[in-house]
């Protein structure tokens, strides 16, 4: 095959601080329109070189992947970000070593398990008992390793009697659950997990989750998935595949909004805009109101949130018919805020000025905590879905948000706020500003969760009969 | 713990055969367990179909051969009808082993698709378990076979101990073979068409239903070609006519069905890793 470099001897690492080594991995498909084509260039290439003529090809290319390189290190959560086609399921497939690349080569390090696609390597005819053993001797295990975690498995999975059915009557649900019970007890030392997991109930996942976390702390993850929030949930770092090609690779938060962001470039175009200059009257010079003073002698689980910073030229994306022009936390008598209190109402105002003359606009946010992970947010579309104004050029809108801030978990939190035009379903982002205000929480009362909400009323008394 | 790299070249070696085998023992043997009882599964009488095929298979061909259409065995052998169906159910036995393992070989891996894309599954140990379950029908009827020659001829040959022997080569044959099919079934779809015709030419122009001494002598030497005949013949001397067995020709028969398994499990092991790209 032309192009094709054979594989040598493996490398022996001087570190074993490494789990997956990608080294300039690229991956050709052959495409033939007819399957004589195949036969043709199995055989005439070789002939004409044997006549000393120059090969002909018989196929068109495509080349799935090309040249990727990256390195997970041992004890890493590494997710694989891109969309449907950009090659995220052939890198797994080529790591796990079921496909072969073209050219590069790929070193692993540990026992790998993977849960490629629904029902990885199951048998269909079999029983789900007879696959379970079926596939832990292929991930290496010996039949008494097998038969003393069965019940483990078993259980793991919880599908019932199930287990003794032909895995053909499974549901797509029932087959993950197995087949993630599996790899959940061989012992691997990675996983790769290509989003298969979204298939089962909640229950379910979380299971899935309290193991992945679990597993995270010694072993080594490659999670693959188009879905941003549980990259950001999950892993660290990410690489973003885009046709077949690294596009970036980073901190995971940082990727899933590059990536968030070219996803929306590629339905509306880039924004070619220059950005208005925020105006001067909202610089912080205002004099903002303390509300500490209020709560002097409050206790010391006070929730204070200290706005931290307000950065309108952050990262930002958007086609430029409006630019939002200033963000602000305010009281409830509009003074601005710089320093909240969870359990407060507090407003949020965004503003924003319109470069084209807009129909239908909508400015909402949404606040993150430190991994990106969205807590709430909403948006003025509904409370203005029948009665759209007009947003001409030049002008100034003003949406403002009243709610009670929530008490924040002890971190780093940040707003993103946007304006859109259209509907909820179908709408054009104009100017979307990653981290537009970010604060922190110091202190929390909050025991559990990730925010906690205004209690009612607790009570404890012991009751009398 | 060493690095290593999941598209290393596949070892070609008949010792990295026979690692292979020993490492998945307890899968082979699990596989096969499955496959044969898989069979018959659903079925009421189970694993007696293993017992009633041959019967019935022996006893239709021998009333068909000697009773329709008044065959007789060749000179050496006795010509009463239950000494004909011996001889044939001998061949067809060995027939049976092949044919069966030889059917199946071209959708092996086609049929198998998962365990080539979804899992890093040893794939060279398919044509062993398909060839493992063929060996169990084949000792099955041969267990049918020794009853019927006890009933039949009320003692057995002492050349029975060399019946392995016999079978070893054929066991070797069969798997390069296999590997061979299956390798190229994926590649060319076309492979699986004529291998029913090939499987009826072979019962016709292997010895079966007469011994290769009934043909002319100029014939005899090209029926040699077929790969089955020797061993047909050679499981007849040894089983019902108390012979021993042509240990020149074993040998040299021996070696050249090694060498067949070799090249097919070299040639198995140098194309598998297209498998993925094609399926």
């Amino acid at each position: 095959m032309p192009g094709f470099r054979r594989q040598g001897k493996d490398l022996q690492m001087s570190s074993n601080e490494i789990a997956i080594k990608v080294e300039g991995l690229s991956k050709r498909y052959e495409i033939y329109d007819r399957p004589g084509d195949r036969l043709k260039q199995f055989i005439f290439p070789r002939l004409r070189k044997i006549f000393g003529l120059m090969p002909k090809q018989y196929f068109r290319e495509f080349w799935a992947l090309s040249d990727i390189s990256f390195e997970v290190k041992r004890g890493e959560t590494v997710g694989i970000i891109g969309r449907n086609g950009s090659g995220k399921s052939t890198l797994l497939q080529i790591i796990c070593g079921t496909l072969t690349p073209t050219v590069g080569r790929v070193q692993t390090n540990g026992r790998i398990a993977a849960l490629l696609e629904l029902g990885s390597g199951f048998n269909p005819e079999f029983t789900g008992r007879e696959n379970v053993c079926l596939n832990a001797s292929v991930l290496g295990l010996t039949k008494e390793e097998t038969d003393a975690r069965f019940d483990d498995i078993v259980a793991f999975a919880d599908i019932g009697d199930f287990i003794d059915q032909p895995t053909k009557t499974y549901s797509s649900g029932m087959m993950v659950r197995l087949a993630f019970a599996v790899i959940a007890h061989v012992d691997a030392d990675i996983l790769v997990i290509d989003e298969a997991l979204a298939v089962g109930d909640v229950f379910f996942t979380q299971k899935c989750m309290r193991f992945l976390r679990n597993f995270m702390k010694t072993g080594t993850i490659l999670f693959v998935s188009h879905d941003t929030a549980s990259i950001r949930s999950l892993c660290e770092t990410a690489v973003w595949l885009e046709k077949g090609v690294v596009q970036d690779k980073g901190l995971s938060k940082n990727i899933s909004e590059k990536y968030l962001e070219a996803f929306y470039e590629a339905q509306q175009g880039k924004g070619t805009t220059t950005r208005v200059k925020a105006q001067a009257s909202d610089a912080p010079s205002i004099p903002t109101r303390d509300p500490r003073l209020d709560l002097l002698n409050g206790s010391n689980l006070r929730n204070d949130i200290q706005l931290v910073e307000l950065d309108l030229d952050g990262p930002s994306f958007g086609l430029g018919g409006a630019q939002i022009s200033a963000v602000k936390l305010m009281d409830a008598a509009g003074n601005p805020l710089s320093w909240i209190v969870g359990g407060e109402q507090v407003t949020l105002g965004i503003e924003a000025i319109a470069v084209f003359d807009l129909e239908s606009p909508i400015i909402g946010f949404f606040i993150k905590d430190r991994l990106g992970q969205c807590l709430f947010g909403d948006n003025t579309y509904l409370s203005y879905m029948d009665s759209p104004i007009l947003f001409a050029a030049g002008e100034t809108i003003e949406a403002k948000f009243t709610f009670d801030m929530p008490r924040l978990s002890p971190g780093n939190y940040s707003i993103t706020v946007a304006i859109a035009s259209g509907t909820q379903e179908e709408h054009i982002q104009h100017h979307w500003i990653h981290d537009a205000v970010s604060f922190k929480s110091e202190v929390s009362s909050t025991v559990a969760g990730i925010l906690g909400i205004p209690m009612g009323k607790i009570n404890l008394s012991l009751k009398t009969q | 713990m060493n690095f290593q790299n999941p598209h290393r070249p596949q070892p070609t070696s008949l010792i990295s055969l026979a690692k292979s085998v020993v490492i998945h023992r307890q899968l082979i043997w699990q596989m096969i367990k499955r496959e044969v009882i898989g069979r018959y599964k659903g079925s009421v009488f189970g694993l007696a179909w293993s017992f009633l095929n041959p019967i019935l298979m022996l006893t239709i061909y021998t009333f068909v051969f000697s009773v329709v259409f008044k065959a007789r065995w060749g000179g050496d052998g006795s010509d009463s009808k239950t000494q004909f169906a011996l001889l044939v159910f001998v061949g067809m036995i060995i027939l049976g082993l092949f044919t069966e393992a030889f059917n199946r070989a071209p959708s092996l891996i086609l049929g198998n698709a998962n365990y080539v894309k979804k899992v890093v599954f040893p794939l060279e140990i398919l044509p062993i378990i398909s060839l493992g379950a063929a060996l169990f029908h084949a000792a099955i009827s041969f267990l049918v076979l020794t009853m019927a020659i006890l009933v039949i001829n009320h003692h057995l040959y002492w050349g029975f101990v060399f019946v392995p022997l016999i079978f070893a080569p054929l066991v070797f044959f069969t798997l390069g073979i296999t590997w061979m099919l299956a390798s190229l079934g994926v590649y060319m779809r076309d492979v699986g068409q004529p291998i029913g015709i090939l499987t009826t030419v072979l019962m016709f122009m292997s010895p079966v239903f007469y011994p290769v001494s009934a043909l002319p002598p100029k014939f005899q030497s090209i029926m040699m070609l077929n790969p089955l005949t020797f061993i047909i013949e050679q499981s007849r001397e040894v089983l019902i006519l108390g012979r021993t067995p042509d240990w020149g020709g074993l040998g040299a028969y021996t070696l050249i069905s090694l060498l067949v398994m070799w090249i097919g499990y070299a040639w198995f092991q140098k194309t598998r890793k297209g498998f993925a790209d094609v399926l």
